[in-house]
Formats: C-alpha cells, structure tokens, sequence
C-alpha cells in the first residue's frame, strides 16, 4: 500500500536525476576541446577545486554498499555496527592525508594521467608498468561487473511496484525470448534495469570523461547527504526519541527463522478458497498465543507462497517469528496498516534460532558487542574483527587506485587542505547518522530481517508516507542508486584508461595521433563498459564476495610500493616490484588455503584470526623492505627527479 | 644519505615538499594508532557483556554509553582534530607545473635514438 506512491516518487526522482547527469555529461564535453585531451579526459586536468574533489573522493569510496549493505547490517546486528564503522572518523585524513599531497606532486613531475603511469615513472620500469595496469584491469573488471550487478537490484528494488516498470519489464521480456543470450537473465526486471542503468551510465562516462564523472558525482554526493540528513530527525522522532529507541533495543531478542533448506510453518485457511490464495513475501500471520506461553505468535513470510484454489493447507512456509513482546503489540496495534493474512491458523512451527543472541546470558544482544549473529556462535563482531575492520576502511581505503587517480587530479595543497576538512565533515554527517537512522528502524518497522536489503526505500516510504508527504521518498531513495552510479563511472573510467593510456599509449604505439587517442579513449571506455554489462546479464554468484576479495586483494598490491614509491629514496624497481608480488601472492595465498582449509575460495584462511588484508599488506611492505636491501640502490638522475628540487635562493 | 645524488650537491637540496609531506604522513599514522587504541579497547572493556539487564541500560544522549565514549566522542575529537591538522599544520606547498606529456616525450626520444642507434649500426656492417 505505501509501496505505490513512494515507488512511483522513485520513478519521478530517477527521470529526472538521469536527465540531470546527461546535462552535466554535456558540459563536460566541451571542456574536452580545449585541452590536452589525455589529460583532461582521464584526469580532469588536474584542476579539481575543493567541492569537485572532495565530493567526486567520497562519493567514489561510497559505493552502492553504504546505503544497501550497511543499513541492512545495522537493522540486523544493531548498535554494534557503530564499532564496525568506526574507523571513519579517520578515513577522511588517513586516505587523502596521508599520500595525497606526494602521490599529486610526483605525478605533476612525471606527467603521470594513470597510477600504472606513476608506477611506471617513478622507476622508471616498464616491466613495472605493466605489472600494475595488469592487476588494475584484473581486480577491477570483476570489480566493475559486480557493481553493474549491484546498481541494477538497487534500482529494481526502488521501483519494484511502479505498474510502467512491471508493464515495460513484461514487455522486454517478450522481446527478448528469442535471444539466447538476454533471455537466460535473472528476471525481466532485472534486465530491464540492467540495460537502462548500464546504458546511462556508460553513455555519459564514455561522453564527458573524467569532469562528466566528477560533477556527477558532486550531484550524486549532495543527494547522498541531504537524504541523511533528512531521514535522521523523522527517524528519532517518528521511533520516540533516541533514548527510547535504546531502551526498546535493549528489550529485543532476534527472530526465529527458517532453514533454508527444510522447516517452516504450516499454514491451515479456515475454510478452502474458490481460487488460489498468493501469499507474498512480507505477508503477516498471527495466531493465539501456545498455551503455556504469554507472547503472541506473529509471523512473517520470507519467501512468497500459494494455496492452491480448493486446498486448505500449505506446508513448510519460510517466515521468521518476532520473539520481542514490544514488537508484536506495535505491529498487531496497526493491523489494518499492514498486510495480514486473516482467517489462518499456524502449526508444525520448525523455526531455529540465531546463532548467538538469544541465550537468557545474551540478552541486549542488539545493544551491546558482539551483536547478535544468526550463524556464527561467537557473534557478528567478534574482538579480531573489529581490529580487522580498523584495518580495512582506513588502511585499504588509501591503497584502492580510484582514491588514487583521484589524489592526483587536484588543484594545489589549499584544495586538498580544505577538501580533507570537508570530506571529514562529510563522512561524519553519513555514516554515524546512518547508525542512528536504523536502530530507529528496528523500532518502526520490526521483522525486516527476511529482506533487509530493502530496509532503506522501506524506511524512506514509511517515514515520509508518515509525515504526509510521500514525494520525499523519492529523493531519499535516490541515494542508494546515487552512490553505486558513482562508484561505476570512476572504475569505468578507471579501466578504460588502463587500456588506452598504459597498454595502447605507452606500450604499443608511443607516437600515435592525438586524434588516434581520442578515438581510442570513447572507444575503450564504451566497450568495457558494454562488455561488463554484457556478463552482468548472467552475472558469476558470489558478487558480495568478489567485491570484498578485490578491495583487499588491491590494497594489499598497491599500497605498500606506492608508500615506498613516494617517500622512500633507497626503494628501486626490484623493491617495488618485490612488495606489490608479495602482497598480492600472500593475500591469494590465503584465499587459496581458505578453499582447502574451510572450503571456500571466498572463506579466506585467517591467520592469527586475523582477515587476509593484514596479514597481505605486512608482507608487501616486508617484502619490499628487504628485496630493496638485497639489491643496488637506484639510479641517481631518479632520486635526484623526485626527492631533490633546485635550491632557492637565501 | 647513502642515496643522495653526488654531482650537483651544490645547486641541489632534498625537496621541501617531500619532507613536509612525510611528517604528515607520520603524524597520520599517529593519528590513526590512537584512534585504534581508543576506541577498540574502550568498546571492548565496556560494550561486550554479556546478561545486560535491560531497565539499567546506561546511556548518553540516548546512545548506548559505550558507543557515546568509545565511538562518538572520539569522532568528534578526530574531526576537530582533522580540521586543525589540515587548515593549520599541514603546509601550505607549491606542487609544480605538470609536465604533461613528458614521459611519453621522454620515451618516445629514446626510442629513436635506439633506432638510430640500431640503424646506424646496420650501415657499418
């Protein structure tokens, strides 16, 4: 019911939005006429003033994740996620502090557009070179299907409802049965997103180049942070003050839930229907309470079901079982506001329960650490996690190359002084607030847990529908869509120019054609980007994990050399090259050893209970410490380039 | 410095810029060991319990008190922190023109000189 008008808000708000970023692609373009055309296409020419580059950094680092992953966790593992995310309130000043200033001003020396570029510069090794464009066009390319992946379920979840998008989706779906390849998607609506985000997407990237994705993503920040800022007093208020909000918590206990394989419910209508009866996901069941016991039974249904016209009974229904007295009576007092399923009765209840949270001894399980877990038994965020963590947003933050090329597309150190203080600011009104804004959801809308990925259109329609003023869903919807749409274009770009600048430019044919270059840049960026799109149709499973695996894998490769790189003299290539192998090596290592020991490539190996980025980016920069030891020193016309400048005069 | 350059000494010094940027880095680093040594252990002495008793929850603000001291606090002081470290201590430096498009210069030159190199040497054989 309130799905409708929130969803067709979405429909308005994404029109509109898509239109503005081609008007921003546009302009974007014409700026590419009057300079250096590889300079200005991939790198903006390195003249991005404070709101530009801060906001093009942050809204790049926070990809679709922040508002679909992040909210769903919080809504499910409660005020623990505060320590989870912690380390951001010193991302800002860690990831563009502490290369930012070196890493622009070598670049500027070199004339580097791309980081292989500086790699390769730096040391003057092509070997080098080549290595980084290498592993950049490796990580980044499964890294760009799964983001492609990720925006296309972001935006059918936001227009899930719309009747034109179910309608054109229907449509699609006829049209493309006869293509083999299109038509084995995952759904119409999938691909129907898909297509128009893909689309869009890549249309104004390959268009505008590096300014079209910057000024975009300085819309796409804005409606980021307005969304916040507007959800957080609806939120509070609407959940009766924050103070209640923590006490309510306090009283919580974690669902029941069904395995996914067998159990359930069984579920008996009253008297048999003329025709079938749809039970969809999301659907409410109650029942009088079991004779022994004071709380009312009340469920809900995870995966949508049907009674067959004429039958009475249905068996193992997937539903989850509110445990929290609160709760039930919250969402009991406004039955006609949400969707029941009347005149049923429950039996063969064969739920489970969480992992670690339910225990009389675990009880403010969503209050204090380490929250509760539906598989693990030693909780969400155990001790060695929360270091790991620590590790992960501030310490591979600064090893991801799309912070880099960015680091080296500003103006002069003010732009990057002031940026620092604004991208600090920035974080500090999302993320916290984000914490904030879904523990007040486990208050207004209990028994999320079976699609926790919608908790933020859910909350944005709930809170504004509230409030008499549905409209407003539509922006807020907006950045979940924004962030992930921000993320897409930098890698975009990112690998395109990979493959122009460092394979075709440097290494093919040195001396071609400004105009060749041109050509070659709208053509690379178009295909990749088509290409991803292409095997996001079918994506490979895994996608979360993927994109966990790469961040890390990048981070553990990059960092260290780069560090060296800028402010060791001693390092050389062989160094350089020594601790990109050894990170990269060791953290795969550990992926490998995870499929042998715990048998999953994607359960790494944790040595020490530590994640495969610590232990990755340790011996990278080991690794390099000491094959710089082992071998001579590098050639002096390099050191003297990049660490010695002439003397002022006194 | 085992490294430094030996010709030109006189006209040369180590980049201020360099320097500058690595004592921020430093400082950096500092920053983020504190921020782990605060707030990791204050979150885990304090926020993992286990038979939290309900109708004594203590609070901050509304915020569970742990999260208040262990995670909000310090942001708040890693943000002011931010801010003069960014506005006020980090330099003020001149990062140079760009030379765009002199390492393909550079290179491009090389290899023309190899190839005349490699032809020239043809024509004497």
């Amino acid at each position: 019911m309130f799905a409708a008008s929130g969803s067709d808000a979405a429909l308005v708000t994404f029109l509109i939005y898509t239109a503005a970023v081609f008007v921003l692609a546009a302009l974007s373009n014409r700026l590419l006429k009057s300079k250096n055309f590889v300079s200005e296409y991939f790198l903006g020419s390195r003249g991005l003033g404070v709101w530009a580059f801060a906001l093009t950094f942050a809204a790049t680092s926070s990809s679709g994740g922040s508002f679909t992953g992040f909210p769903s966790k919080i809504y499910t593992h409660g005020w623990i996620l505060a320590l989870w995310i912690g380390s951001y309130m010193v991302v800002p000043i860690c990831t563009m502090g502490f290369i930012g200033k070196r890493l622009n001003q070598v670049a500027r020396r070199s004339g580097s557009i791309t980081v292989p570029d500086v790699c390769r510069d730096r040391f003057n090794s092509p070997v080098f070179g080549l290595m980084a464009v290498s592993l950049i066009v490796f990580f980044m390319s499964f890294n760009l299907v799964a983001q492609f992946k990720a925006g296309s379920l972001i935006l059918q979840t936001l227009l899930e409802g719309v009747t034109l998008f179910e309608s054109t989706a229907d449509g699609l779906s006829q049209a493309v049965s006869g293509i083999p390849f299109l038509s084995s998607a995952e759904s119409p609506e999938y691909l129907l997103c898909l297509l128009v985000f893909g689309i869009a997407v890549i249309l104004y990237t390959t268009y505008g180049g590096f300014h079209a994705v910057v000024w975009t993503d300085v819309m796409q920040g804005i409606v980021m942070v307005v969304g916040v800022i507007i959800m957080l007093p609806l939120a509070i208020s609407q959940a009766g003050g924050l103070d209640n909000t923590t006490r309510l918590m306090a009283k919580m206990t974690p669902p029941r839930i069904s395995a996914a394989e067998k159990g359930g419910i069984t579920l008996t209508l009253d008297k048999p229907s003329q025709e079938t009866v749809i039970i969809d996901a999301g659907t409410w069941i109650t029942d009088e309470p079991i004779a022994d016991q004071k709380i009312p039974l009340l469920f809900r249904v995870t995966r949508a079901t049907e009674i067959p016209a004429g039958e009475t009974t249905v068996n193992e229904v997937k539903v989850l079982q509110l445990t929290t007295l609160d709760d039930i009576e919250r969402i009991l007092g406004r039955k006609e506001r949400e969707n029941f399923l009347n005149d049923v009765s429950v039996s063969n209840i064969d739920l489970k329960a969480y992992a670690y949270g339910e225990e009389g001894s675990q009880q403010g399980t969503y209050l204090v650490g380490p929250g509760p877990s539906a598989s693990s038994s030693s909780g969400f965020l155990p001790l060695s996690l929360a270091i790991s963590f620590f590790f992960m947003w501030a310490i591979s933050g600064t090893g991801q190359p799309a912070n880099m090329v960015r680091l080296m597309a500003f103006r002069d150190t003010k732009t990057l002084q002031r940026s620092i203080c604004t991208v600090a600011i920035y974080y500090t009104l999302i993320y916290f607030p984000l914490v904030v804004i879904f523990c007040c959801a486990r208050v207004l809308l209990p028994g999320m847990e079976g699609d926790s990925d919608r908790i933020m259109p859910a909350m944005a329609v709930f809170l504004t529908e509230n409030i008499g003023m549905g409209w407003l869903a539509g922006l807020l919807v907006a950045a979940p869509f924004a962030a992930v749409m921000s993320t897409v274009d930098s890698f975009l770009l990112l690998i395109s120019s990979a493959w122009v600048r460092d394979v075709y430019q440097r290494n093919i044919n040195p001396e071609a054609s400004e105009k060749t270059i041109k050509l070659l840049s709208y053509l690379a960026t178009f295909v990749v980007g088509t290409a991803a799109m292409l095997v996001a149709v079918n994506p490979p499973k895994f996608l979360q994990d993927i994109i966990v695996y790469v961040g890390s894998g990048l981070a553990a490769s990059f960092l260290a050399p780069i560090v060296y790189g800028l402010y060791w003299r001693r390092i050389n290539a062989a160094g350089a090259m020594g601790a990109m192998i050894g990170g990269f090596a060791v953290h795969l290592a550990m992926y490998v050893a995870g499929y042998f020991v715990n048998g999953s490539f994607f359960k790494p190996y944790q040595l020490f209970d530590f994640d495969p980025i610590i232990i990755g980016l340790f011996v990278s920069f080991i690794s390099g410490y000491i094959v710089t030891k082992v071998t001579a020193p590098p050639p002096d016309e390099l050191v003297q380039k990049y660490f010695y400048t002439t003397k002022t005069k006194a | 410095m085992s490294t430094a350059p030996s010709n030109d000494t006189e006209s040369m010094e180590v980049d201020p810029v360099f320097l500058n940027a690595k004592r921020e880095a430093w400082v950096i680093l500092g920053l983020w060991v504190v921020a782990l040594l605060w707030s990791v252990p204050y979150c885990y002495l304090n926020g993992f319990q286990t038979g939290l008793n309900p109708e004594t929850v203590e609070t901050t603000m509304g915020i569970p008190s742990w999260v208040f001291w262990g995670i909000a606090f310090p942001w708040v002081v890693a943000d002011l922190f931010t801010i003069w470290f960014s506005l006020f201590y980090m330099k003020e430096d001149d990062l140079g023109v760009a030379h765009e498009g002199e390492d393909l210069a550079e290179e491009i030159a090389e290899m023309h000189a190899k190839q005349d190199a490699t032809t020239a040497g043809g024509n004497e054989s």
